[in-house]
């Protein structure tokens, strides 16, 4: 069991974040472009998911999964999207995409004087506190299991 | 909590305003820097105006009745150290220091407006102008507290920082 990727998403679509641990495939194409279909894929998404539901929409998309990999979707009513990729035994993780949003973007990005709003984060303790907790969860594993 | 981050988060827009607004040469030579440092002196000297500052007044009255200049004093920057720092930043002062000649070095090892910026050498650079407020708060309770000083910050690895107050004798 283990995690692949991270993307962190502002409400303008501006990629906040990028952080990878295990990734054997890359896109094919660049970063740029990438974070940009990314963004442009799951805001078709969430319009598909909510104009097409049978019920009434609670949370709106959370996840999608494929034969190899699953992909854990969580958005604040900020706007601030977290995406996480992992593999397929992971259950629900909302709780962990608020927590990173939570202890680690608003404690130590939107706090921070010196990292401004709406561009990629540069800030170091983000980037370690963040790796640590990845690090740290149940589902993570050194190896890419 | 919320206080908190309210509190955090206005400190952090009152620096960025005041250098947005600093004209010509003022961020070089130090003129915005002293602007918040004057700011965080009137705010000490309304902070310090508390009930727990009477109850720490009537002890010294009433327990040095020798008025050992030094005695009164390390009391008052005892309370500094624990009341006054536990009112603004949740926390005491992790280490207090003097020479017993009216220079107090007090360390924070966790200092709450540096904890979420860095935990080590980056943005060391701008740490100075996130000091100057808080030395400014110190200045003012101690100068409602009857004592003269000069305050001044350092910082050698975030979120760590020592405050050092040179008391003035009058």
């Amino acid at each position: 069991m283990t995690v692949h990727n991270l993307y962190l998403f502002d409400r303008n679509g501006v990629c906040l974040y990028y952080s990878e641990w295990h990734r054997k495939k890359q896109a094919g194409i660049p970063k740029e472009e990438e974070y940009k279909l990314m963004y442009g894929m799951l805001f078709s998404i969430r319009s598909f998911v909510s104009k097409m539901s049978p019920l009434d929409m609670k949370d709106g998309f959370l996840a999608f999964q494929t034969s190899r990999y699953k992909l854990h979707y969580y958005e604040t009513p900020t706007g601030i999207k977290v995406v996480m990729n992992t593999d397929l035994g992971v259950g629900p993780i909302r709780d962990v995409l608020h927590h990173i949003y939570s202890a680690l973007y608003v404690e130590l990005v939107v706090k921070n004087p010196l990292c401004p709003l709406g561009q990629t984060v540069q800030s170091e303790l983000f980037r370690s506190r963040l790796d640590s907790y990845v690090r740290s969860l149940p589902f993570f594993s050194a190896r890419a299991g | 909590m919320a206080d908190e981050a309210l509190f955090l988060l206005l400190h952090n827009e009152m620096v960025s305003g005041v250098y947005k607004s600093a004209e010509q040469g003022e961020v070089e030579n130090g003129r915005c820097i002293t602007k918040l440092e004057n700011m965080g002196f009137r705010v000490g000297q309304g902070l310090i105006e508390r009930r727990n500052t009477v109850l720490l007044l009537v002890d010294l009255f009433r327990f040095t009745k020798d008025t050992a200049r030094f005695k009164d004093e390390l009391d008052i920057m005892k309370f500094i150290c624990k009341d006054f720092w536990t009112t603004v930043f949740k926390k005491q002062i992790d280490n207090l220091r003097t020479n017993h000649q009216g220079i107090y070095v007090l360390q924070d090892n966790k200092f709450r407006l540096l904890t979420q910026m860095s935990a080590g050498k980056q943005y060391l650079e701008h740490a100075s102008k996130y000091l100057a407020f808080t030395c400014g708060l110190i200045r003012g309770g101690l100068s409602n507290l009857g004592i003269k000083s000069i305050v001044t910050a350092e910082v050698s690895s975030m979120p760590a920082c020592k405050f050092q107050v040179m008391i003035q004798k009058l």
